[in-house]
C-alpha cells in the first residue's frame, strides 16, 4: 500500500483547493467507524471537497497516487462501510448538501449526495410530497450513504426501499470522470443498459456519488396507528401473517420484542408501553375515505391473531409518540452496553417465531443480551447483540451466534442484509449464498469499473483488497 | 468455502405473498396458482402471451401505477447464461442488499445476457371488485385532470391512471380499480369530483386494461406523458397507452418498421431528461465507452 504522503496532501491543495484536508490523528478518531462501532480502521487522511467538481480532482488525485479511497456521508451505516477497512483516504461528501430542484409536476427530485433526510424532507413540506425511506438514522443519514446501501425503514413494507425510488444518480469513476446514469425520467438516458442498477446497493464500490434524482410521492391525507400486544411468539407471527395478507396494505409492521419494551419503558424514553409482551406497531394511510373504512377491519385482525390489548389512533402525536419508542431503541442500547451489534436479515416469515427463538437461545446460552426489534412486514430481522468489545470472549460470542444466525437465515431462504448492505461486517459470509457461477457474475461488476478494488476495498466481498 | 449453486424451486407461499414458477407462464398459469390463496399478481400487459415475453416487452404493465414496475415485483429468478450456464439471481424475499443487483439489471438487459428459466413473482391481495372508469372531455381538459390524480394520495390506491390517444380518435383518461367491494363507491365519489373539478364525463368502461405487448416503449417524466402519447399517436394507425403516474408511453403500432423514425425527433429530449426508448423489435446501440464496459462484463461472465 502506498501511504498518503505530504506530496499527495500538496496535490490534493493544488487539484482542489476548495477542499478541506485533514491528517491529524486527532481529526482522524472520529472517522475510524461507523455504527458498527466496534470494528475500527484508522484512516490516513480525510478529504472534504467543497462541490462535486472538487471531488471529482480528488478522486483523481488519489486514484493516480494509488491511495484507497472511502467515500463517506454520516458515517451511520451499520454494517462497516464507510470506514478506511485498508488505511488510504476517506472522502467525505458533508459539503455537497444542495437540494438543487423540486419538480412538483414531474414528482421528482434533483439533492447532492450530502442531503440527509430531514433536510429534504423539510424542503418537500410545502409542495405535500414526501420521499418515503425512511431509516431510523434518517434525521442525519445521507441519500448518498441510503444509495450506497440500498436502505430501507419501517415504511418500506408498502412504500418500498431507496432502489425503488431512485430515478437516476451521477457517479465520479476512478479516473476522475463523472457520468449520469438516468435522470428524472428514469430510464436509461443515452446508455444501451440499465447501469444504475448495479450502482445502487453497491455500498462504494463502484464509484464516487455526486448527485441524485428522486422520484417522490404525494404525503398520505391520513393515517391510522395501530399498537397490539401478544403474549407470544406464536401469536405474534399470526398477527403478522394477517395483515401482511390484508387489503389495506398497512404502511409498516413493526415488532418490538419484551427486552425492547422494557427498555424504551426503564428509560426517560418512556411512553407508557405494556411490559412483558411483544409488541406490533402497524399503520394504514391513505385517503381519509379510504382508511376510515379499513380501521376496524384492521383491528380485527390483530385481535382475532390474539390480542386483548388492541389500541388504535389517527392523532399525529400518538403516532410520533409510538414510532419514536420504536425508533429510540437504537440509541437507548448504547447507553446500557459498552457495544452492540445489530444485525439484519431478511427471512420468510413463516419462519419468524422459529429464527426469533433461535436468537434468544443462541444468545441466552452464550450469556450475551439479545434485543429484538424488526420490521415484520418484510421479514427484516434486527436483533441486536449486546456486549463489551475490549472482551475477546464477547466478541467471539457475538460473531459466533451472527454466523449461526446467518446459516439459518440461509437456509430458511432468506437474504444475508435486507437494508443495511455487507460492509465488512458480513463479506465473510457472501459465500454461503452465490455458488461458482453466480460469485463469478458477482466479481464481474467492480471489474468494470473498479478493478483494482481502489474504491471501498475489503466491502461486501472480503478478498477485494486493493494491492497498490 | 463457495456454496453450491443454488436455485429456486417452484413453490407457492402464501404467507409471503411469493410464487415460483416457470418465466414462460402465461395469466391462467399465475391465477391457478395465486387465487386459491386470494392472491394475484398484477402486472400483465396481457393474457396469453408467456411473462418472459410482456417482461422482454416493456419494464412497465398498467398496474405499476400502483405497484411499480416489473423489476420490483419479480424478487428473483432462475437465469440461463447464453452457453447455458444457469446461475440463481436475486431472492425469494422481497427485500435484500447482498451484492450487487443483477436482477434488476439482467431484467432491463432484454436477450443480450441470456434469459429467465423462472421467476419468483410478488403476489398481491386479490380483492372481489375489479372496476373500470373512462374519463372524456376537451383534450386540455384531460390532460389537466392527471396531475390532479397524481398528486392526490388516491395514486396508492389506483390500479393504472393511463392516458390513451389513438391516430384519429379523441383522447381519454382510463383508470382502473380493484378493491374491496364495501370500498367501490368511495373511489367512485373521487373520480366523480376528479370528473366535475375538470369538467368532464365520467364513464364506467368495460373491466380490461391489457393492451398487449407493446411495439414501442418510451419512458421519459409524468408531467411530459400526455404530451409525448399525443406526439406519438400522430402516426398512422398508432395507439399511444401512457402510463401516467410512471412517466411511460406504450405504442402501438401496424408497423414495427416505423420505429427508427418515430423515435428520432424525440431521442435526444429524451436522453436528456434520463429518458430513452426501447422495443422489441430494434435496439439502439451502444456508445464506445459504453461498449467497452460491455465487452469487460462478457469477458469477465465469459461469455462469447
Amino acid at each position: 500500500m502506498t501511504p498518503p504522503t505530504s506530496a499527495v496532501v500538496a496535490a490534493l491543495h493544488r487539484a482542489a483547493p476548495g477542499s478541506r484536508v485533514m491528517t491529524s490523528p486527532a481529526q482522524m478518531a472520529g472517522y475510524e467507524s461507523d455504527g458498527l462501532g466496534y470494528k475500527s480502521f484508522r484512516p490516513d487522511l480525510v478529504v472534504i471537497p467543497s462541490d462535486a467538481d472538487e471531488l471529482a480532482r480528488v478522486v483523481r488525485v488519489l486514484h493516480e497516487a494509488r491511495v484507497p479511497i472511502c467515500l463517506r456521508g454520516a458515517g451511520t451505516s451499520l454494517s462497516g462501510g464507510p470506514v478506511a477497512a485498508q488505511g488510504g483516504a476517506i472522502v467525505h461528501t458533508s459539503r455537497l448538501r444542495a437540494i438543487r430542484e423540486i419538480s412538483q409536476d414531474g414528482l421528482w427530485c434533483e439533492v447532492e449526495s450530502g442531503v440527509n433526510l430531514r433536510q429534504l424532507d423539510e424542503a418537500l413540506q410545502p409542495s405535500g410530497l414526501c420521499y418515503p425511506p425512511d431509516p431510523s438514522s434518517g434525521p442525519v443519514c445521507t441519500i448518498g450513504g441510503n444509495v450506497a446501501s440500498n436502505a430501507g425503514g419501517a415504511h418500506c413494507f408498502r412504500y418500498g426501499v431507496t432502489s425503488n425510488y431512485v430515478l437516476g444518480l451521477e457517479v465520479v469513476l476512478l479516473d476522475g470522470s463523472a457520468h449520469r446514469f438516468g435522470g428524472p425520467a428514469g430510464g436509461n438516458g443515452p446508455w444501451l443498459e440499465d447501469w444504475k442498477r448495479l450502482m445502487i446497493g453497491s455500498e462504494g464500490t463502484l464509484g464516487a456519488f455526486t448527485r441524485f434524482w428522486l422520484r417522490l410521492t404525494p404525503r398520505p391525507e391520513k393515517v391510522w396507528t395501530f399498537r397490539a400486544t401478544y403474549p407470544d411468539l406464536q401469536s405474534t407471527e399470526r398477527a403478522i401473517h394477517g395483515l401482511v395478507r390484508h387489503p389495506a396494505f398497512p404502511v409498516a409492521i413493526e415488532l418490538m420484542d419484551p427486552r425492547a419494551v422494557a427498555l424504551v419503558e426503564t428509560s426517560s424514553m418512556a411512553v407508557g408501553l405494556p411490559k412483558g409482551h411483544f409488541l406490533i406497531v402497524t399503520e394504514i394511510d391513505g385517503p381519509a375515505a379510504l382508511v376510515d373504512l379499513r380501521v376496524e377491519s384492521v383491528a380485527e385482525v390483530l385481535r382475532s391473531a390474539g390480542s386483548a390489548d388492541v389500541l388504535f389512533s389517527d392523532k399525529a402525536e400518538d403516532r410520533e409518540t409510538l414510532f419514536k419508542a420504536r425508533k429510540a431503541t437504537g440509541g437507548l442500547l448504547g447507553q446500557v452496553s459498552p457495544d452492540f451489534l445489530v444485525q439484519d436479515a431478511v427471512i420468510p416469515k413463516r419462519a419468524l417465531a422459529n429464527l426469533l427463538q433461535l436468537i434468544y437461545d443462541e444468545a441466552d446460552r452464550a450469556g450475551i443480551p439479545a434485543v429484538t426489534v424488526m420490521h415484520a412486514g418484510d421479514g427484516n430481522l434486527h436483533p441486536n447483540f449486546l456486549f463489551d468489545s475490549r472482551i475477546p470472549e464477547e466478541v467471539e460470542k457475538v460473531e459466533e451466534i451472527s454466523k449461526r444466525l446467518m446459516q439459518r437465515v440461509v437456509e430458511v431462504g432468506g437474504a444475508l442484509s435486507g437494508e443495511h448492505g455487507i460492509g465488512n461486517d458480513k463479506s465473510s459470509y457472501m459465500p454461503m449464498v452465490f455458488g461458482p457461477e453466480s460469485m463469478r457474475l458477482q466479481l464481474a461488476i467492480p471489474q468494470i469499473f473498479n478493478p483494482q478494488h481502489q474504491f471501498n476495498p475489503m466491502k461486501v466481498f472480503a478478498d477485494r483488497r486493493f494491492a497498490a | 468455502m463457495i456454496a453450491e449453486e443454488r436455485f429456486f424451486e417452484h413453490f407457492m407461499d402464501p404467507v409471503d405473498g411469493v410464487l415460483c414458477l416457470p418465466a414462460g407462464s402465461d395469466a391462467a398459469a399465475i391465477e391457478r396458482q395465486a387465487l386459491p390463496h386470494g392472491l394475484r399478481f398484477p402486472l400483465l400487459l396481457d393474457r396469453t402471451s408467456p411473462l418472459c415475453e410482456q417482461v422482454a416487452s416493456s419494464p412497465f404493465a398498467p398496474a405499476s401505477s400502483r405497484y411499480g414496475p416489473y423489476c420490483d415485483n419479480i424478487t428473483g429468478m432462475n437465469w440461463e447464461l447464453p452457453d447455458g450456464r444457469r446461475v440463481r439471481v436475486g431472492e425469494r424475499v422481497v427485500k435484500s442488499t447482498t451484492g450487487y443487483d443483477l436482477l434488476r439489471f439482467l431484467l432491463a438487459s432484454g436477450s443480450r445476457y441470456g434469459r429467465a428459466l423462472d421467476y419468483v413473482l410478488r403476489l398481491r391481495p386479490a380483492c372481489d371488485t375489479s372496476r373500470v372508469f373512462s374519463l372524456r372531455g376537451a383534450g386540455s381538459l384531460l390532460r389537466s385532470a392527471i396531475p390532479a390524480i397524481l398528486a392526490s394520495s388516491w395514486i396508492h390506491w389506483l390500479d393504472s391512471v393511463d392516458f390513451v390517444a389513438e391516430n384519429g380518435k379523441p383522447s381519454f383518461l382510463r383508470i382502473a380499480v380493484h378493491c374491496p367491494a364495501g370500498e367501490s363507491n368511495a373511489y367512485e365519489d373521487f373520480l366523480t369530483r376528479i370528473a366535475a373539478g375538470a369538467a368532464l364525463l365520467l364513464e364506467t368502461s368495460p373491466p380490461d386494461i391489457l393492451d398487449g405487448c407493446p411495439d414501442l416503449v418510451v419512458k421519459t417524466t409524468p408531467e411530459f406523458v400526455a404530451d409525448t402519447a399525443l406526439s406519438l399517436a400522430k402516426h398512422p394507425g398508432a395507439k399511444c397507452v401512457a402510463l401516467s403516474a410512471c412517466g411511460v408511453v406504450h405504442v402501438f403500432l401496424p408497423d414495427s418498421g416505423a420505429i427508427a423514425k418515430i423515435v428520432r425527433p424525440i431521442e435526444s429530449a429524451l436522453h436528456a431528461m434520463g429518458g430513452h426508448w426501447q422495443s422489441r423489435h430494434v435496439s439502439p446501440g451502444p456508445s464506445q465507452l459504453e461498449a467497452s464496459w460491455i465487452s469487460t462484463l462478457r469477458k469477465e461472465w465469459n461469455l462469447p
